[in-house]
């Protein structure tokens, strides 16, 4: 028995970052905005005050603040001739769930994509030639430019409070920051984080070798700060319990530090927590979407009817949503045709250790998710790649988040995996070694995409997500090169010894890397390439939006969050400035 | 292959106590990037004479007149203190001229007498509601989110017991001297530990205050 509740202007499937920000935007504009969270309301107090939030076993290990994989999962293999088998304990990406969303454990690391990589399809044909790379990479422009996203960018970094320093101001190179990002219009708004021992011997190092150290933007924040909507966030403590964790000081923005205060106040808004939406339904025309089927905690079956559909979840349930709803084509690797679940991309990660003396003293604990120093030297198109025979690149950074006592144990190749040898390995080193981030970029190809699986479904009894997914070898071309300019750093600060880990196939969801999973409803001027339009509505149904990284059609060399931002904020503004004033196509097919 | 083992010029955080010192940002220790000197307790012993009689013998403190508890403070906390009374970053007319007169050495001989001590509590000096203990127990505890106020837990350990080498121990404290304390952040007059507690103490109302005290004091007690 369907109950059919009371139509609302809008439904938002999903309150994250995204969720929040078009609630708060929509609400505020004066429009009935419902809220659909499949998780539970959690808010820094109680839920994630000390000492218990400090529970290593809790939250990194058994992964406390996850998707519930038991009730949802996606199901993973690497090529299309294998079948795929559910993930059964997440490691690889660590998709979150409850209020919030994945922002909750995130690290704040806040970069910028620069304006090459919104047009990254013609700008690499114009510099490089059309034959540059293989036809199975399928890279393509995004429908919009970094300037039509730099106001937004701005909006968002000033939402945050992000502690960073400018390196292009209007144009002008900034000393001390990024001297290859895209021009930004003013400074962050606080400034960077205190730079702990490990930054400060990269940043000599680097400064040797000729490079451009910076240091890492972050939104743990480096002060006190009052956001534009008047939310008050606190300086970071340096606890070194930031990713996979939440925060217990109201330093780490994310939305309950950030919006929910304020989205929460306004009565246009209801949060609806415990609702797992099945599906978006359309009317018998299939052309527009009449509202959302959910189903609450006490297993209750509710229609929400609404005039405008959002969906704001992380990437890849985006993806699986629109493919349960039956919007857009999906598409056949086979045939290359079709376009949900298309240009699914990942992150290109590798790493560098260098191993000091024992008078060279680390203090890995002391840091934040984002206190790092590191360069963009060998990010995106900022090298020649005419000889290298691969695009993209990667930052590389001494940005070690953590030196958890579980998690953390860095020790050289050849020692024992365990016994011992292990353990007096890993007493040598534990203070004494530099880890770096190389952190890739990912291009699509053809066979890597997402589909609904023909074999297992969720607790709900839907099907579930289906990735099939191998590392380019683009990609992995990319990662040999940086990880070895990296390795020349590590040489540079005096390591007496250093280890290359760059990326190698075949990709494996059993081991972590990131959680930046990208693409499956990729946006694009043309309606064959692309599931959405420019604004991030539907080609398909014009009253369905989807935000998100989702809409990626590749992934660049840096942490996702603040494209997603400006996207979430570019696309508000299209909703709020034209789509609502009248509804429908916002760019013809 | 050039070696950079050193690098004084590139941070101030070399040795261990001083990265801790960054790390946790030390409410109280004001400044960080002094390198905390070791204290010897018996040369410190002579000197705490001049501390006991407002401190107590065993620096129990006298929550009634507002002297704080020190025994079993850690060395470089206390010696902080007093330098930043000597300093000015902290205003007492009482400490100023006592911390004034020691130098550094003699300041951590001092912290290093009082940290080794384990004196029994003194007696209470306030009498707080249940409805005090109740809120005040909740803030130390919990926080409160219609404030966007964290709980005292997170960085002064499980009920303010403390937590070695980033914060002081707040259990057990001098309700008027932390009431004080408090109302010092507030005010901007307190110049140690502000970046810390100024945001926190900002959201504390009189009532809070008085209730998130009590309630700390009382811990001294209950720990009998």
């Amino acid at each position: 028995m369907v109950q059919r509740l009371k139509e609302v202007d809008v439904v938002i499937i999903g309150v994250g970052m995204v969720g929040s920000i078009v609630a708060k935007e929509l609400a505020a504009a004066g429009y009935k905005v419902v809220g659909l969270e499949r998780g539970q309301p959690r808010f820094t107090v109680p839920d994630f005050q000390g000492p218990a939030v400090h529970d290593e076993l809790r939250f990194d290990i058994r992964k406390a603040l996850m998707q519930d994989n038991t009730r949802e999962t996606v199901t993973f293999r690497n090529h299309g001739s294998e079948t795929a088998l559910p993930v059964r304990r997440w490691e690889s990406f660590l998709p979150g769930t409850g209020l919030g969303g994945s922002h909750v454990h995130w690290n704040g690391q806040t970069y910028r994509f620069q304006a090459n990589d919104f047009e990254l399809a013609s700008k690499t044909r114009a510099r490089y030639g059309a034959k540059f790379l293989s036809p199975e990479v399928t890279i393509q422009d995004w429908g919009v430019t970094y300037a039509d996203l730099e106001p937004h960018y701005d909006r968002f970094e000033y939402l945050l409070g992000t502690s960073g320093k400018a390196g292009n101001l209007r144009g002008k190179i900034q000393p001390g920051g990024d001297p290859f990002e895209s021009p930004r219009s003013r400074d962050y708004p606080t400034p960077p984080m205190k730079e702990h021992y490990q930054g400060a011997l990269f940043r000599k190092a680097a400064t040797e070798l000729g490079l451009h150290p910076f240091p890492q933007p972050s939104s743990n924040l480096s002060q006190p700060y009052t956001n534009p909507e008047g939310v008050k966030l606190n300086a970071c403590v340096f606890c070194g319990f930031c990713e996979r964790y939440a925060c217990e000081h109201y330093a780490k923005a994310v939305p309950q530090t950030i919006i929910l205060p304020v989205l929460l106040k306004n009565p246009n808004f209801e949060l609806r927590t415990g609702c797992q939406v099945q599906r978006i339904n359309l009317d018998s025309t299939k052309t527009k979407a009449t509202g959302v089927t959910y189903i609450d905690t006490a297993g209750r079956e509710f229609e929400q009817p609404a005039s405008l559909v959002i969906t704001a979840s992380f990437a890849l349930n985006n993806v699986r949503m629109l493919l349960l709803s039956g919007i857009g084509k999906p598409y056949d690797p086979a045939t290359g045709k079709g376009v949900v679940g298309r240009n699914y991309a990942y992150q290109t990660m590798s790493s560098v250790a260098s191993f000091f003396d024992e008078d060279v003293i680390i203090n890995p604990f002391m840091a934040s998710g984002a206190s790092g120093t590191l360069i963009n030297d060998f990010a995106g198109d900022n090298f020649d790649h005419a000889k290298l025979g691969f695009i993209g690149g990667a930052f590389v950074g001494a940005v070690n988040t953590n030196g958890r006592p579980i998690q953390y144990h860095p020790v050289p190749p050849g020692t024992p995996a365990w016994g011992r040898g292990w353990k007096q390995a890993v007493a040598k080193h534990y203070n004494h070694t530099v880890m770096f981030s190389i952190h890739g970029s990912s291009v699509p190809q053809r066979q890597n995409h997402l589909d609904l699986d023909p074999t297992y479904k969720d607790a709900w009894g839907q099907p579930l997500l289906r990735m099939t997914f191998d590392f380019p070898q683009n990609d992995l071309k990319m990662a040999e090169y940086v990880t070895a300019r990296a390795v020349e750093i590590g040489k540079a600060m005096g390591a007496k010894q250093v280890a290359g880990n760059p990326r190698k196939g075949p990709y494996t969801v059993t081991q972590y890397q990131t959680t930046h999973n990208t693409g499956g409803t990729v946006m694009g001027d043309d309606p064959a390439t692309s599931v959405v339009n420019r604004y991030l509505q539907s080609w398909d149904i014009p009253n369905v939006f989807v935000i998100g990284a989702s809409a990626f059609p590749q992934n660049a060399s840096w942490n996702p969050t603040n494209t997603i931002g400006a996207l979430t904020y570019w696309a508000t503004s299209a909703l709020k400035n034209q789509y609502l004033k009248n509804p429908g196509r916002l760019v013809s097919a | 292959m050039r070696t950079l083992r050193r690098l004084p010029e590139l941070s101030a955080c070399l040795s261990r106590v001083a990265c801790l010192s960054l790390v946790f940002a030390v409410p109280a220790l004001g400044a960080v990037a002094e390198k905390p000197m070791p204290g010897d307790a018996g040369r410190g012993a002579a000197l705490a004479v001049a501390c006991q009689a407002c401190h107590g013998a065993h620096g129990e403190g006298n929550p009634a007149g507002g002297f704080p508890r020190l025994a079993g403070q850690t060395t470089d906390y206390l010696a902080g203190q007093l330098r930043n009374y000597a300093d000015g970053r902290r205003a007492s007319p009482v400490m100023a001229p006592v911390a004034k007169a020691l130098d550094a050495q003699k300041r951590a001989d001092v912290a290093a007498f009082f940290a080794e001590q384990s004196a029994p509590y003194a007696a209470q000096s306030v009498h707080p509601t249940p409805g005090q203990l109740q809120r005040g127990r909740l803030l130390v505890r919990v926080g409160d989110e219609s404030k966007q106020l964290q709980a005292c837990a997170n960085c002064h350990g499980p009920d303010g017991s403390g937590e070695r080498y980033a914060a002081p121990y707040l259990a057990g404290q001098s309700a008027a001297y932390l009431a004080n304390a408090i109302r010092e952040w507030k005010a901007g007059t307190r110049h140690s530990g502000e970046k810390q507690m100024g945001p926190v103490v900002l959201r504390l109302d009189d009532q809070d205050i008085a209730a998130l005290s009590a309630y700390l004091e009382s811990l001294g007690e209950a720990s009998h």
